[in-house]
C-alpha cells in the first residue's frame, strides 16, 4: 500500500526514466494517485490564490472561484491526455489511454510538493525575497514538464526529437478539440434558436 | 373587529404615506457623482469633496455679461483677476467677489492700445499682470493699476524661423521674472522669457509617441503616400502654471499619452513623481464616455497638491505630490456646479474656481467636510507631520471607508512610531506593498528577537529526543538481535 501510493510516486519524480518504466512495465501506476495528484494541484492552486502572502498575491479576492479553478486545471488535463492519445495512435505510440494518464497524473506530484511549502513560506518573505517564491515556482513548473517529457517518452517509447514533435502536435490537436467543441457547441444552439423560433411561429400563426 | 382593524389599517396606511413624505430622501446636494478609482482600476463611488456654492457672471458683478472668457487668475494677495477675451477686458475682483475694477486697454507711446483675444493671463507676486495677448501677437505686463511695464513681442533667434508666428496662448511667471510661454503651434515645447523679455529656450519637449504599427506602414507606402501621411509631431502643451519652488507644471492634450502632466525643473526633465495605482491622466477608465482626458488647465494648490481640468467630462482632478488620486469633482450639464466649456481653474483661499467660457461664468466651488480634511491630512503629511495626519486620516476614514490613501497615510505614521504589526493591516487595506514590506521586515527582525531563546530551545530539545530515540531503537535492535541468538 505504502509501496504503491506514496513511495514509488515520490521515488519516481527523483528517477523518472526508471520509473516511469517500471510504471508501464511492472504496471506499478496507480489511477489512483493519478487522479488524487491532480486534484491535489487543484487544491494547491486554489490555496495559493487565496492563502499565498500578500507580497506575492496579486489576485483579487473577488474573482477567486473554485469551479473555475477547477476547470481551469482539469480541462486541460483531460484534453491533454484525450489529444495525446489520438496523436500518438497514429504516430505509433505504445503507450495506453491509462498509461497517458498515469504520466500525466504522477508529473504533477512536483507542483503539489513545491507549491505546499512555498505557501506557507510566502507569508513571510519580504519583498526582496519573494524572487525565491517565483523561482520555486517556476522550478515547479519545468520539473512538471520535463517529467511530462520522460514520461511520454518511456511510456510511448519514443526518440526525443519524436516526442518533442508528438506534444506540440498535441498541443495543436488540443486547440482544434477546443475550436471544434465551440463550433459544435454554437451551431447547437443556432440549431435550437431554430427549432425555437418555427415553434413559436406556428403557435402564434394558428 | 373587523371594521376597526381595516380603520386602524387605513390609518397607518395614510400616516406612513405622510411620514415617508416628510422625510426627505436623503442624496447627495452636488449634481455630479464623485468617485475616486481603488487599487482594481474601478471607480469606487465616494463622498464628495467640493460643492459648488455659487456663481458668478458678469450681471452679477453689475457690467456686460462675460463674452467667451478666457482665463482666471489669482494673485497671491488674493485678488481675482478674469480675463474676458470675447469683450477684451481684465475684470479685477477682490477674495469676496466684489467688482474692484475693470482693466479694458492701457496707454502705449501716447496711444490707447487694446488686447485683441487674449487667451491668458498671470499676476505675480507684485501684482503685475501678464497677458497673452494672443491677437496681437504679443504678452503685455502691465502693472496693479493697469500701467504698461513691457511687451514681449515676437523673438529675435536663430533658432526660429522667420515665417514663425508667436501666438501667445497660456502663461506663467517665476518668482524672478521669467516668463513661461505656451504658444501656438509651438511643438519645441514651452518658450521662456527672461524678466527683461528676452527669449531664453524652450523648456520640456513633449516627446513623440512611436506607433510601431504606422512606422510599418509608412515604409510600405510611396512617397507620394507617405507626403498625405500625417507627421509625426510631439504635440502642443495647453497650460502651465509654477509652484513655489519654482518648477513649472505644464499639461498638454495628446489624447494618448500616459504622461499628459509634466512637472519641469529648471532643465526643463520632467520630475513628476508617479507613485499611485496608476497614470496621473485625469479618468483611466472610460466605457461609455468619449475617451481618455483631456487636460486643459493645471493649478498647483500648494504642499504638493495640484488639480487639473479635464475637458472630456468637465471634472477636476486633484492629485497629491506622490501622484494619488485624492478627490475628482465637476461633470457636464447645465446646472450649478456642472460645467458646459471649462477653461480655467484657479484656487482663492479654500475654495476652488473654474471659468466656464460656455456658460460665460465663474463656478465657485467650497470645500466639503471630507475634502477639507483630506487637503489637511495631505499637507501635513507633505510637511513630515504624520502623527498630527493620523488623526485626520482616521476621521476622513470615517466618511469615506474606501479611502486607500488614508489607510497608507496611517500605516506610514505607525510605521514611524515602531508599530510595525499595526502597520502592516493598515498597508494591508491600503495595497501599499512596498510600505508593506518594509513593515513586515521589521516586524519578523523583532518577532526573531523575541522568540530566538525558545526557538533555539526547542531545537536543542528536539535533536537531543531525536538522538535518544535513535539510541533506544538500536539498542532494542541489538537486544533483539541478542535475543534471536540466544544471549539472554
Amino acid at each position: 500500500m505504502k509501496q504503491d501510493f506514496i513511495k514509488f510516486p515520490l521515488h519516481l519524480i527523483f528517477h523518472p526514466i526508471d520509473a516511469f518504466w517500471d510504471l508501464k512495465s511492472d504496471n506499478r501506476g496507480r489511477l489512483l494517485v493519478a487522479f488524487a495528484a491532480l486534484a491535489l494541484t487543484i487544491v494547491m492552486m486554489i490555496l495559493q490564490k487565496q492563502y499565498a502572502g500578500f507580497l506575492v498575491n496579486y489576485i483579487d479576492p473577488r474573482t477567486i472561484n473554485s469551479i473555475i479553478e477547477i476547470a481551469t486545471v482539469a480541462v486541460p488535463f483531460f484534453l491533454w491526455c484525450m489529444a495525446n492519445w489520438a496523436v500518438t495512435t497514429l504516430m505509433e505510440g505504445e503507450g495506453k489511454f491509462r498509461e497517458i494518464v498515469l504520466a500525466t497524473g504522477y508529473s504533477l506530484i512536483p507542483v503539489i510538493l513545491v507549491y505546499a511549502p512555498m505557501i506557507v513560506v510566502s507569508r513571510f518573505m519580504v519583498q526582496e525575497e519573494t524572487a525565491f517564491y517565483y523561482l520555486f515556482n517556476s522550478i515547479a513548473f519545468f520539473w512538471f514538464v520535463l517529467l511530462l517529457f520522460i514520461g511520454m517518452m518511456t511510456v510511448h517509447q519514443y526518440t526525443v526529437v519524436r516526442t518533442i514533435v508528438t506534444m506540440v502536435l498535441t498541443l495543436i490537436v488540443m486547440g482544434i478539440i477546443v475550436f471544434l467543441g465551440a463550433l459544435v457547441f454554437s451551431m447547437l444552439q443556432q440549431l435550437y434558436e431554430f427549432g425555437y423560433n418555427i415553434y413559436r411561429e406556428l403557435i402564434f400563426r394558428t | 373587529m373587523a371594521r376597526t382593524v381595516k380603520r386602524w389599517l387605513v390609518l397607518l396606511a395614510a400616516v406612513s404615506l405622510l411620514l415617508v413624505n416628510a422625510v426627505p430622501a436623503a442624496a447627495s446636494p452636488a449634481p455630479y457623482e464623485s468617485y475616486n478609482y481603488n487599487y482594481w482600476k474601478e471607480a469606487v463611488p465616494s463622498p464628495d469633496a467640493y460643492l459648488p456654492e455659487r456663481t458668478i457672471s458678469g450681471r452679477d458683478l453689475g457690467i456686460s455679461e462675460f463674452k467667451d472668457p478666457g482665463d482666471v487668475n489669482v494673485s497671491p494677495s488674493g485678488l481675482i483677476y478674469i480675463l474676458d477675451s470675447g469683450n477684451n477686458r481684465i475684470i479685477v475682483l477682490d477674495p469676496g467677489f466684489k467688482l474692484l475694477s475693470v482693466i479694458d486697454g492701457f496707454m502705449m507711446e501716447g496711444s490707447k492700445e487694446t488686447f485683441n483675444l487674449p487667451g491668458g493671463l498671470f499676476v505675480d507676486e507684485e501684482e503685475r499682470i501678464y497677458v497673452a495677448d494672443t491677437g496681437n501677437g504679443r504678452v503685455v505686463v502691465l502693472d496693479g493699476e493697469g500701467t504698461l511695464i513691457q511687451t514681449i513681442t515676437k523673438p529675435e533667434s536663430d533658432i526660429l524661423s522667420t515665417q514663425f508666428q508667436f501666438q501667445p496662448l497660456k502663461l506663467t511667471v517665476d518668482h524672478v521674472g521669467r516668463v513661461y510661454v505656451v504658444a501656438q503651434g509651438v511643438y519645441e515645447g514651452i518658450m521662456q522669457f527672461d524678466e527683461s523679455g528676452k527669449f531664453i529656450g524652450y523648456v520640456g519637449t513633449n516627446k513623440v509617441e512611436r506607433d510601431y504599427g504606422e512606422y510599418i506602414w509608412r515604409m510600405l507606402s510611396t512617397k507620394a503616400q507617405r507626403a498625405q501621411m500625417v507627421l509625426f509631431v510631439p504635440t502642443e502643451f495647453s497650460n502651465a502654471d509654477i509652484d513655489h519652488k519654482g518648477f513649472v507644471y505644464a499639461t498638454n492634450i495628446d489624447p494618448g499619452s500616459n504622461e499628459p502632466i509634466k512637472r519641469l525643473n529648471p532643465s526643463g526633465e520632467d520630475v513628476l513623481k508617479r507613485f499611485g495605482y496608476y497614470d496621473v491622466k485625469g479618468d483611466i477608465r472610460f466605457r461609455n464616455n468619449p475617451g481618455p482626458s483631456k487636460l486643459i488647465d493645471v493649478k498647483v494648490l500648494g504642499d504638493g497638491m495640484y488639480s487639473v481640468l479635464d475637458a472630456t467630462q468637465n471634472r477636476v482632478f486633484t492629485y497629491d505630490d506622490e501622484g494619488h488620486l485624492l478627490y475628482m469633482y465637476g461633470g457636464k450639464g447645465n446646472q450649478v456646479g456642472t460645467l458646459k466649456t471649462p477653461v480655467a481653474i484657479e484656487q482663492s483661499g479654500e475654495h476652488h474656481l473654474v471659468l466656464d467660457r460656455g456658460k460665460n461664468n465663474l463656478v465657485v466651488y467650497e470645500p466639503t467636510r471630507f475634502g477639507a480634511r483630506v487637503n489637511e491630512a495631505v499637507a501635513l503629511h507633505y510637511r513630515g507631520e504624520d502623527t498630527e495626519a493620523v488623526n485626520i486620516w482616521r476621521e476622513v476614514l470615517k466618511l469615506n471607508a474606501n479611502y486607500d490613501i488614508a489607510y497608507i497615510g496611517i500605516g506610514k505614521s505607525l510605521l514611524m512610531e515602531k508599530k510595525n504589526e499595526e502597520a502592516l493591516g493598515y498597508f494591508e487595506l491600503g495595497m501599499d506593498r512596498k510600505s508593506y514590506s518594509v513593515a513586515f521586515k521589521r516586524h519578523r527582525r523583532e518577532m526573531m528577537k523575541e522568540h530566538f531563546g525558545t526557538f533555539l530551545t526547542a531545537v536543542i530539545a528536539l535533536i537531543v529526543i531525536l538522538i535518544l530515540t535513535r539510541v533506544a531503537v538500536k539498542w532494542r535492535r541489538r537486544r533483539q538481535v541478542d535475543r534471536e541468538a540466544g544471549f539472554h
